[in-house]
Formats: C-alpha cells, sequence, structure tokens
C-alpha cells in the first residue's frame, strides 16, 4: 500500500479505534495506551509498502498492538508499578482498578485481572469476533493454548463478575 | 469453524466493542509522520544520505580489491621474473663449467 498522507490517513482514522482499545484493555491506562498506539501507526508506516491489502493492515494492527501493549506492560512490571501486576491478584479487584472506574466499564476493569497474554487473547475473541483457528495464526500460538485461555479466562470473568455483583448488592 | 456464544460470552463482546480514541489522535499521528518520512530517509552523517555511503562504500570495496588483484599480479611477476634470471643464471654457469673443462684439457 502506497504511504501517501491521504492513505495513511484513511488508514489511521479506520483502525485507531481498534488499536487504541486494545492498548487500553491490556495497560488498562488510557496515557499510556495512547502512546502504544501512535507508536503502532508510526510502525505501520514505515511497514505499508510491505502490506499488500487492507486485510494484511488489519491483521498486522491487531498483532502488533497487543505485542507492544504486553510489551510495555511488562515494562512497567519491570519497574515494579502495582497496576501492571494487577494480574496476579487472584480473585479480588484491587483498589488500583477500582479508580480506573470512571475510565472504564465493568468488563474492562475484570479483564485487567488476567495474565497479559490471556487478556489479549480474550480481545482477539470479543472485541476482534476473531475464531479461535484465527486467535491461533494471527498470535503464533497453539490453537490448544488459545483454547485453554479463553475457556478459562471466561469462567474466571463469570466467577468474578458475579462476585463483584454480590458485593455491590450487598453495598 | 463458527463458535457458538452463551449470553455472557455475549455479553462481553457487547461491553467490548471498540472505543472512541481521544480527541486529536489521528492528528497527532499524522503529526509525528514527517519525521518519520525523514528518519526513513535517514541522513547516516557528513551531509550524505544512506544511498550515497552504500555507493562510496562499493567504489572503495571495488578499489581496494583492485588494489589488491593488482599486488598479487605484481608477485606473480615477480617470481617469474625471478625464476627465469635463476634459470640463466644456472644456463651460465653449465656453460663455464663446460668452457672451463674444454680449457683443463687444451692445456694438457
Amino acid at each position: 500500500m502506497d504511504q501517501s498522507p491521504e492513505t495513511f490517513r484513511g488508514i489511521v482514522e479506520r483502525h485507531q479505534g481498534r488499536v487504541f482499545s486494545i492498548a487500553f484493555r491490556i495497560l488498562g491506562e488510557s496515557g499510556v495506551a495512547e502512546e502504544v498506539a501512535q507508536d503502532v501507526f508510526l510502525l505501520l508506516y514505515r511497514h505499508l509498502p510491505r502490506l499488500a491489502s487492507e486485510e494484511h493492515v488489519t491483521a498486522w494492527v491487531r498483532r502488533v498492538a497487543c505485542h507492544r501493549a504486553t510489551d510495555a506492560l511488562r515494562r512497567r512490571a519491570a519497574r515494579g508499578d502495582a497496576a501492571a501486576e494487577e494480574y496476579q491478584d487472584g480473585m479480588a479487584l484491587r483498589p488500583v482498578v477500582r479508580d480506573m472506574a470512571p475510565l472504564m466499564n465493568r468488563v474492562e476493569q475484570l479483564l485487567l485481572t488476567l495474565p497479559p497474554q490471556q487478556r489479549a487473547v480474550m480481545l482477539m475473541r470479543y472485541q476482534e469476533d476473531l475464531e479461535p483457528e484465527d486467535i491461533a495464526v494471527e498470535m503464533k500460538m497453539p490453537l490448544a493454548t488459545v483454547r485453554s485461555y479463553l475457556q478459562r479466562g471466561v469462567k474466571m470473568l463469570r466467577a468474578k463478575a458475579e462476585r463483584t455483583l454480590k458485593e455491590y448488592s450487598r453495598g | 469453524m463458527v463458535e457458538k456464544m452463551d449470553d455472557f460470552e455475549r455479553e462481553l463482546k457487547e461491553q467490548l466493542q471498540a472505543r472512541e480514541v481521544p480527541a486529536g489522535f489521528t492528528e497527532r499521528v499524522m503529526a509525528r509522520v514527517p519525521e518519520q518520512r525523514v528518519s526513513s530517509w535517514k541522513w547516516v552523517g557528513f551531509g550524505m544520505p544512506a544511498w550515497r555511503w552504500a555507493v562510496a562504500a562499493l567504489l572503495v570495496a571495488g578499489m581496494v580489491a583492485g588494489g589488491v588483484e593488482h599486488d598479487r599480479q605484481q608477485r606473480i611477476a615477480g617470481a617469474r621474473a625471478r625464476e627465469q634470471v635463476l634459470l640463466a643464471l644456472r644456463i651460465t654457469g653449465s656453460s663455464l663449467r663446460d668452457v672451463q673443462q674444454k680449457v683443463s684439457r687444451g692445456d694438457r
């Protein structure tokens, strides 16, 4: 695809929601998510001549957004950022996630309690509407791993959703 | 194969629709593109772009290879000349010995 400003602007406008959502839902923070999303698009700009079609662009931005966001999360975890390690909290939502409530919906908060790789797979399935087979191809993962992430992810989110609903109704 | 979703999964899907990006996101990305364009034509240093450095490197490599080949040819030519001189000396030596023997026989 060509690198003309018009073409690139169109691509950014078509994919920015997808890229920003992936980054935001993996990182849980709007500012860092925007930085990651911008980097993804600048990298895409350099790769455009190697991408033959819109489908390639879509697959490319999904994959790179996931990788970049999980890398950023890893860097934050290495710096000892508490929010980055939220997923290690088995059951309850920590206050740091509760503090994000005005910015996030309930499912996004629950999603942050899953391990990053599993978050990415859940997003590919429920945000991007990909079938497990396609997720396995796009994320270069065994299909059995993808299925296991999805089954366990849904089970955990369901359990957490029920628990937080009970806590909420108890006041 | 399309896998069916239950109610909870459909709810997940509903809640995980793409988010709105922060206002001005597109402009901020586009504003950074010219930097990328310049950097893709990166000036490596000393006022020359990368492709000129590549051409210069090829020329230098060609000159070095030419120099090495010239040196090798010179060495071969030198070795040949040395062999010829040695051969000539051997021939001269044996001729001198023949003459000396003849002279010695004549004296007797």
